[in-house]
């Protein structure tokens, strides 16, 4: 199983106060030292006219780790897909590809929060859809020379993008959140399937459904890739890593609750709900809470589940010299 | 005066050492001391560089003094949301050594004033907080009113501050782009092939830029009714940064935009420019195959940029 890494805390938000113009320069010492550790990729996240500062052109702040590492791969994520035409975040990635010498994968969401939406001038209500005609046309521009594309919302006739990449095409992976729709969607297009933070038991269920829907499409089970982002707390007793998942809830319960993260059971976007809510007492409980053996064995289900890569927040090192080894194949 | 280098891309290469060649030589005219890179948006080959700040926030991360310019850039190919935030993402990666210059809209089929309100929109993001732009292309948020006020507008009261985790599903009719830059007002430059922008720029204190392919007498010619506009209008002259593009022929031949001579010819030849126009900025454009001639970026740091200086 593969580990990605964040390229985290471009932000000076009001629960972890920093200076922007210090944290930038020192992703890329971050990203030299994540390749040195042996992760196989870092990840960056988007959000737009946030007032931490939120990092906004992923694949930009991955172009500046791209210019000083050798081996590790850079992936958005999320990418906020329907912000975005599809050539021109195909311009984007095969940007990063050439400077990276082939080292770029897409990690492309659907977005949720609606002033993003009305400050970019696009449509919410398409957007699940848009993102799926998106990797499809992304998928050709970065795998042909010329290409042509009929969808409902997007056509091209003979287009081109520029530069051509390295790889032809670059991976591109659907993130849906956790809802069993995206699970499907992603699977009935057999697009690599990337997991936002659930429990095991949670995932199970999602993985089996992106599967079913996958298979029922033709698509074999190489195809079929899931990755997993997995938010966990380590601590030396049960008490310290649960004591330290509590530091972090400031931070959560304000991108969780705020913004429309959460969706219920009917679709409808959940906003401003307290801790108490059933849908976000199930998202915190896909924190996984545990000692260092706990959490290598959580992660084994995981591997045993058959996910491609999870993705590790926390203490690089920690993670580099107490988990990677558990899980590399020599 | 500053100096610094743009690019011609070898078609022959592919994109990778293509691009690193040029990669190479920011790094090397960062150490000489040219003060600024400039580099292309353009569609015409595998090699070509559509997004030039992407490029450009690679070059932040490997250079430590030289500015970093994303040039020629076109209005049509990038939402003007995220042309403000892509200079600011390589501007807080270089401490504030980022800029931008625009292509002139004639040269890819835009209407002028496109780029105009581009221009102005991006300014606006840099400097304001909670905005709103009316204006024949550019419209921010969407649901800006058809009444509002053209171009950029601020609230007139203040209502309690609401933070925006309590924002809900509502979508403000004014926002703020962040992060903000490191530098107080990134440089902004822009082509003036045509006359409307030309006269707009001059009005507006925006920096005129003309591109290698101008030939010199017209490239005078147009600097020098740039400045006389500003100069008409009232304008301030340390408040621009007339920059004056062209190729170089180092003991060479000269053509109708290439400059040619030897070291002292050159520093002639772009000083007596410079009384003709007021050029603050000289970009020598490297060809293809000066590319990766090292000896040639040396000769010219040792020998016409300490003279244009002083």
């Amino acid at each position: 199983m593969k580990f990605w890494t964040g390229a985290g805390g471009l932000s000076k938000s009001r629960v972890f106060p920093s200076s922007l113009p210090a944290r930038y320069p020192s992703v890329v010492e971050e990203a030299k030292l994540a390749d040195e550790l042996g992760f196989d990729a870092i990840t960056c996240p988007e959000h737009h006219m946030m007032y931490d500062g939120f990092v906004t052109t992923p694949l930009q702040v991955l172009a500046a780790a791209a210019a000083v590492t050798t081996n590790i791969k850079f992936i958005p994520g999320a990418m906020l897909q329907p912000l975005y035409d599809p050539l021109e975040a195909a311009e984007y990635a095969a940007t990063l590809d050439v400077i990276s010498n082939g080292r770029a994968m897409m990690g492309l969401g659907v977005g949720y929060r609606p002033y993003e939406f009305d400050a970019f001038g696009y449509a919410k209500k398409t957007r699940g859809a848009r993102t799926t005609e998106a990797i499809q046309a992304i998928r050709l521009a970065t795998s042909q020379k010329k290409f042509s594309f009929e969808g409902k919302h997007y056509h091209y006739e003979d287009a081109s993008i520029y530069p051509q990449p390295v790889q032809n095409p670059i991976p591109t992976w659907y993130l849906g959140g956790t809802s069993e729709i995206a699970a499907r969607r992603a699977g009935r297009n057999g697009f690599p399937y990337w997991l936002a933070n659930s429990s095991f038991e949670r995932t199970e269920v999602m993985v089996n459904e992106y599967r079913k829907a996958g298979h029922e499409a033709g698509f074999t089970d190489d195809q079929l890739m899931v990755a997993c982002h997995k938010d966990v707390c380590i601590g030396q007793t049960m008490k310290e890593a649960e004591e330290l998942k509590e530091l972090r809830l400031d931070n959560y319960d304000e991108h969780i609750l705020g913004y429309g993260y959460l969706v219920d059971e009917d679709g409808q976007h959940i906003y401003g709900a307290g801790r108490d809510h059933p849908i976000y007492r199930r998202f915190m409980s896909s924190i996984f809470c545990g000692t260092l053996d706990l959490v290598i064995e959580e992660l084994k289900r995981y591997e045993a589940l058959g996910v491609h890569a999870v993705t590790a927040s926390g203490n690089k090192k920690f993670w580099a010299e107490n988990i990677l080894p558990e899980f590399r194949e020599d | 005066m500053r100096t610094g280098l743009s690019w011609d891309l070898a078609k022959d290469k592919d994109p990778v050492n293509a691009w690193n060649a040029v990669l190479d030589e920011i790094g090397v005219a960062n150490g000489q001391g040219y003060d600024s890179a400039w580099v292309d948006e353009t569609r015409d080959s595998a090699v070509s560089i559509s997004s030039p700040s992407t490029f450009m926030t690679a070059a932040a991360a490997r250079t430590t003094a030289i500015q970093l310019r994303s040039s020629s850039m076109h209005v049509t190919t990038h939402h003007f949301v995220r042309l403000a935030e892509e200079i600011v993402i390589v501007d807080l990666f270089s401490k504030g050594r980022a800029g931008i210059s625009f292509a002139a809209g004639s040269r890819y089929g835009a209407d002028p004033e496109h780029v105009h309100e581009t221009i102005d929109f991006v300014q606006t993001a840099w400097s304001a907080d909670e905005f709103r732009y009316s204006g024949k292309y550019v419209r921010f948020p969407l649901h800006t009113p058809e009444s509002a006020p053209r171009g950029p507008s601020e609230p007139t009261e203040h209502d309690k501050y609401v933070p925006q985790w309590e924002w809900g599903p509502a979508t403000p009719d004014f926002l703020a782009i962040t992060p903000k830059p490191y530098a107080v007002a990134p440089p902004v430059s822009v082509e003036i092939d045509d006359d409307a922008t030309l006269e707009w720029a001059a009005r507006n204190s925006v920096s005129p830029f003309v591109r290698a392919d101008i030939p010199t007498t017209e490239a005078v010619e147009r600097l020098a009714r740039y400045r006389a506009i500003a100069d008409a209008a009232g304008q301030r002259r340390s408040a621009v940064e007339p920059t004056l593009e062209r190729r170089v022929e180092v003991d060479g031949s000269a053509t109708e935009s290439t400059l040619a001579g030897s070291s002292e010819d050159l520093v002639n030849m772009v000083r007596t420019i410079k009384t003709q126009t007021g050029i603050s900025h000289f970009v020598w454009r490297r060809t293809a195959e000066q590319t990766g001639r090292t000896d040639l970026l040396l000769k010219f740091a040792g020998e016409v940029q300490p003279m244009l200086q002083a």
